[in-house]
């Protein structure tokens, strides 16, 4: 880590100034001819960021950029586009050399990663280098209001709920008058035998009388309600 | 790796939920795209390529804003912000007749743009030179290629000399360098040289005029030679004119007195003298002379008067290179302008006061044609200060007109045959000061039940009966709007008022004013309510003559605006309805008289922050807040005054609550050091003046802004990390804080037990300090302000609003994304999904939905301010800077309004139907009842 910082220190000192384009290209999803005038390319050190238009032919130039490990991001109004990490550094023509060269790296970047975590290559040079950028998508601003939809209306799972409950409560009654005589009585002898019908906890639980458990007794059975009404009746008289 | 970035985009492209509707884009908001004060020279019409048939107005303006407009609507084709520095320095543009390409020249650079796009054509930088002047060479000499006109640039400073460049690529082809030491001053072109004009400053203070004559073709000198021009000169301001490119380049001076006018033919030693008109001191002498070419060597002389304006036509003979006067244009009382226009040869003037408009031919006097200009109220009192014609002729008389002039009240307007087309008000573009004000109806309602409340019962339900009596006043007209409400309401747009009457349909509270003072010392007020309307626009200076206004900024209180500025001894009090002063009745009815209150004021002096009692700054302050050594105060942020707070505690998802540290003094002020490249953030109480928190950040590029927002229990601040000190990761960083009691839920911190607690008593100390949650997010973009939604009660959750200055938006950041309480490396319990919040990522994108200001690019933003409105869900947000924006905000949807999408009409035929089913089944209803009762079970 100190040693990359040392060395971008030194590269910065040394006056390298290069030049090289990031070139919109036409793509499936994008005519570059359509991005507005304000479409811009920054490139981000320390300072000021270096700002640059989008020119006639699709391109942003930029010129005299001195060593360094650059954020390049392209502003729009109507496309997001992938961030770039240009790296330009000065290098000896050839060993022992004191003609230096200046050498343009660039790779993909993510934000909210380490500076380190570079991804794909996205091309690498001398001065004059083109290099191709990605749009990532277009920007959608609006929202679509929802109107009201009355076959949407219809498929929401509660509304099926109740048109299935509906059906039951208006359907039975017609069901049971069109049975015959013998399944109807065979199916009220079965719903006499249902468990529900015997034992409905939570009718007990309604016909709970308080006043009797409160009284110690511990009656149980269906007639216990008519009993009670007789002993008070009893102790009324 | 790749996950990540996956992740990005998904949450980049993913459909927000709090977006626009783009139906309501246009109507909840309104956006006024401005480019700033036109400049003089700077302005001109022309056709974006050749042969094209319609011709755009093009600028560049005292905010060094290059604009095309459309003269048709007014409205903005393409527009660049040139300014580099605040205080830029004066550009230049200049295009040749037939070019695709305008040219600016801005400080060190001098850019080529496409005329029709607004695209860069090519950019040329002298760095450390500064661009003195710029001309297009109109001339075929062979040496350039096509049709393509090369520029001709005069610099200054670094590398003092001109340049000729190449038209299409901006590549230098020849220099003239000028060692002699002089002021450079101008370039001018004729037909067979480039004239290079410079100022040779004597001892004495007056200065001389040295011509040198370059060949266009290779930039060597020709010719050189001194003009006489006596002691005339003694400033720049007195050369009037410095021949742009014609036929006959001219220059012009006058004397101090303005009562002569010198004019010389450039290439020529001869100079004509003529007086100007004696009646009157002259005040001002502006000189109009074609700069096409091919068009005839006339030229034409305003005379301003401090009542009047006159002009003189001359005529230039170009064999015997002299002057001769052709005739004059009689003089005119009031103000008034000419400009100039060319068809083919001819040369045409166009006079436009507040009155009419003529036109006159440079051949003779006759008027070709006259056009009063009907009244508008946008103009009213005001007059032309400069502007740009364009005259079509037809057998001898003009048969149209158009004009684009600069009016002095800072409306830029296009006049056709008379009739106003449009305004822009570009007067807004130099906002500095905005505030908040209610419309005076609510603020009589409001101070009448105060009264009311004041009262013992009898008097007060006197009054209340005697306010309702008044009011039926009103009730006759309110009735005859009633059916055009109501129609207009069922079919038209709920949100636009139908009529013009905005206070009874103001039932929502959208309709406040915004009070938004110039730094050209112009007051205006703007109605939120109807797209930014200007209800009243007038010139400080009448109301206090001779005061220069620098920087004036504004407080409302009840129905008037307090007006301070550093050139002002006392503030101006203005009535927000009348835009008069208030008189000293008012005065005394309308200040409130705080008593039994000691309020403690705070301001930075000399590089500390100190807090007073009460508003002089000179006494002892109460406080002092001085940053550690080697750090400096870049700004501070005091929570809103009126942030009202719905909730004390936040409720967790297993129902306990965690306590908002809720202090009203709260103020966050942030400070740099520049030696170490560290910002810190302090958080202090502004009565007592203690620190509550304060953290710092290292590898901060401390040259770039650091904004900061807060409000109810939390604050948010943003900076741009340094990558020549911080290797580990580049960009821009948002910082969220939020304070709570204690970090405990269901625990009130030391002072929960205690029922009276003071900031200044005996036990202050530790004990207060709030318990701090931060998280830290890597933003895609530089933040240059921020500020925070606000409502009504509060209990709509709050927006911060970013201003982006690179995309020209403004971003409203939903809070539950920026909560810090987002669990970190995990994925949320359910009971931390309860309470919506969700698994922390390192950056947040910001997604197009949350752009309030949608697809409309707004430039310049200096400041953005909220307000609450009479509706808890909305939130009324006005920018400004170069452009002027204002929305409505419903940060938790407008659960409080119906919105456009609900069909008033359907509903009614929903009512309508069920009333018609009611109708058949209520006779079978009751025949069924009536039959059950008949029949035996």
């Amino acid at each position: 880590m100190h040693a990359t910082t040392l060395l971008l220190a030194y590269l910065v000192s040394t006056a390298s100034a290069a030049r090289f384009i990031l070139h919109v290209p036409t793509t499936a999803n994008l005519n570059p001819t359509t991005l507005p005038p304000t479409t811009h390319a920054t490139l981000q050190f320390s300072g000021a960021p270096i700002s640059v238009p989008i020119s006639r032919s699709n391109t942003f130039t930029f010129t005299n950029v001195t060593a360094g490990s650059y954020l390049a991001t392209i502003h729009s109004h109507t496309h997001f586009f992938e961030p770039l990490r240009i790296d330009v550094s000065s290098v000896p023509t050839s060993e022992g050399s004191t003609e230096r060269k200046e050498v343009i790296k660039t790779w993909q970047t993510f934000l909210g990663n380490e500076w380190d975590n570079k991804g794909e290559s996205r091309g690498e040079g001398g001065n004059g280098l083109v290099v191709d950028v990605r749009v990532l998508g277009a920007k959608e601003y609006y929202q679509e209001r929802s109107g009201f939809n009355v076959l949407g209306f219809l498929k929401s799972p509660m509304i099926l709920m109740a048109i299935v409950g509906m059906g039951l409560v208006f359907g039975m009654p017609y069901l049971m008058e069109n049975m015959d005589e013998e399944t109807k009585a065979e199916f009220e002898a079965m719903q006499k035998k249902s468990p529900m019908a015997q034992a409905n906890p939570a009718q007990q639980l309604q016909n709970f009388d308080l006043a009797s458990w409160m009284a110690g007794k511990t009656d149980q059975g269906p007639s216990k309600g008519a009993s009670l009404a007789a002993q008070g009746q009893a102790r009324k008289r | 790796m790749r996950l990540h970035a996956a992740l990005a985009l998904t949450a980049c492209l993913s459909s927000g939920a709090l977006a626009i509707f783009a139906d309501d884009a246009g109507h909840i908001d309104y956006h006024l795209a401005l480019v700033g004060l036109p400049k003089r020279e700077d302005t001109f019409f022309q056709q974006p390529y050749a042969g094209s048939k319609a011709s755009l107005l093009y600028t560049l303006s005292d905010k060094q804003v290059i604009g095309a407009v459309n003269p048709k609507d007014g409205a903005i084709v393409w527009r660049h912000s040139l300014s580099t520095s605040p205080n830029g320095t004066h550009g230049i543009l200049r295009s040749g007749e037939d070019q695709d390409t305008i040219i600016t020249a801005v400080g060190d650079r001098i850019t080529a743009w496409s005329a029709s796009d607004g695209r860069l054509a090519w950019e040329t930088r002298f760095s450390g030179a500064t661009v003195e002047d710029l001309e297009i060479l109109e001339q075929e000499d062979g040496n350039t290629v096509g049709d393509v006109k090369d520029a001709v640039v005069l610099l200054n400073d670094a590398t003092q000399g001109v340049k000729r460049l190449d038209g299409k690529t901006g590549r230098i082809k020849w220099t003239y360098q000028d060692t002699s030491g002089n002021t450079p001053f101008q370039v001018s072109t004729s037909p067979t040289h480039v004239y290079y004009i410079s100022l040779h400053t004597s001892m004495l203070g007056a200065s001389t005029v040295h011509v040198t004559s370059l060949s266009p073709v290779t930039g060597k000198k020709v010719d050189q030679y001194t003009l006489n021009t006596g002691n005339d000169i003694s400033s720049r301001d007195q050369i009037l004119f410095a021949g742009a490119n014609s036929a006959s380049p001219l220059l012009a001076w006058t004397d101090k007195a303005h009562s002569a006018l010198k004019v010389n033919i450039i290439g020529t030693k001869g100079v004509s003298t003529f007086a100007a008109p004696s009646k009157e001191t002259v005040e001002r002498i502006i000189l109009h002379a074609p700069n096409r070419v091919n068009s005839v060597p006339h030229f034409l002389v305003e005379y301003q008067t401090k009542t009047g304006h006159s002009a003189e036509v001359f005529h230039v003979n170009l064999v015997k290179s002299t002057i001769s006067k052709a005739y004059s244009l009689p003089n005119l009382a009031g103000r008034g302008i000419f400009t100039t226009s060319t068809t083919d040869a001819n040369v045409y003037f166009t006079r436009i006061t507040s009155e009419e408009v003529s036109v006159v031919s440079s051949r003779s006097h006759g008027i070709l044609g006259r056009w009063p200009i009907k009244s508008s109220w946008t103009l009213a009192g005001a007059y032309p200060v400069h502007g740009v014609s364009e005259v079509a002729v037809r057998s001898g008389s003009a048969h149209a007109v158009r004009s684009a002039a600069l009016f002095s009240n800072g409306q830029w307007a296009l006049v056709r045959n008379g009739e106003l087309t449009w305004t822009r008000p570009e007067f807004l573009s130099g906002v500095v000061s905005a505030a908040w004000a209610d419309l005076p109806e609510e603020e009589t309602l409001a101070h009448e039940l105060e009264v009311e409340g004041h009262q013992n019962v009898v008097a007060a339900y006197i009054h209340r009966v005697k306010r309702h009596i008044r009011d039926l006043e009103y009730f006759p007209a309110w009735l005859q709007a009633l059916p055009v409400r109501i129609l207009g309401n069922l079919v038209g747009n709920p949100s636009e008022p139908i009529s013009g009457d905005i206070i009874e349909h103001d039932s929502f509270g959208f309709h406040k004013l915004v009070i938004v003072a110039t730094d050209t010392g112009r007051l205006a007020a703007l109605d939120a309510g109807s797209s930014g309307k200007i209800v009243w626009n007038i010139d400080l200076h009448q109301l206090s003559p001779g005061t220069t206004f620098e920087h004036p900024t504004l407080k409302t209180s009840r129905g008037y605006v307090e007006l301070s500025d550093k050139g002002l001894v006392a503030p101006l009090l203005i009535n927000v309805t009348t835009a008069g002063l208030l008189s000293a009745k008012e005065k005394a009815e309308s200040v409130p008289v705080v008593r039994g209150q000691t309020l403690v004021f705070f301001d930075i002096v000399d590089g500390e922050l100190k807090g007073f009692e009460g508003a002089q700054t000179n006494a002892t302050p109460v406080w002092t807040f001085t940053p550690p050594t080697n750090e400096r105060i870049v700004g501070w942020t005091a929570r809103p005054l009126d942030d009202p707070v719905a909730s004390i505690g936040k409720v967790l998802g297993d129902r306990r609550v965690l306590y908002k540290y809720l202090n009203p003094n709260l103020v966050l002020i942030t400070t740099v050091s520049d030696s170490t490249r560290t910002a810190s953030v302090y958080l202090l109480d502004s009565a007592s003046g203690n620190l509550l928190h304060s953290t710092s950040h290292s590898g901060v590029d401390i040259t770039r802004p650091i904004p900061s927002a807060i409000s109810e229990n939390w604050f948010s601040y943003s900076m741009t990390l340094d990558a020549a000190h911080n290797t580990a990761s580049r960009g821009y960083e948002l910082v969220v804080s939020e304070l709570f009691e204690s970090s405990i839920p269901d625990d009130r911190g030391p002072l929960g037990a205690a029922e009276n607690s003071s900031a200044v008593g005996p036990n202050k100390g530790d004990a207060l300090e709030p318990y701090v949650l931060s998280q830290t997010y890597h933003i895609p973009e530089e933040i240059s302000h921020m500020t925070v939604s606000q409502t009504r009660q509060g209990i709509t959750s709050r927006e911060l609003l970013v201003t982006l200055p690179e995309s020209n938006s403004i971003v409203g950041i939903p809070r539950y994304v920026i909560d810090p309480r987002r669990p970190i490396g995990r994925d949320p319990t359910a009971e931390e999904a309860a309470e919506g919040l969700t698994k922390y990522h390192p950056v947040i994108m910001f997604q197009p939905q949350w752009h309030i200001n949608h697809k409309n690019e707004v430039f310049g933003v200096k400041d953005v301010i909220t307000s609450p409105s009479l509706l808890e869900s909305t939130s009324l947000v006005f920018a400004y800077g170069l452009d002027v924006f204002g929305t409505r905000l419903s940060p938790s949807f407008a659960f409080d309004m119906l919105g456009k999408g609900f069909n008033k009409v359907q509903m009614l035929l929903t009512v309508g139907a069920l009333g018609v089913g009611v109708l058949f089944v209520a006779p079978l209803v009751r025949r069924k009842q009536i039959n059950s009762l008949w029949t035996i079970p």
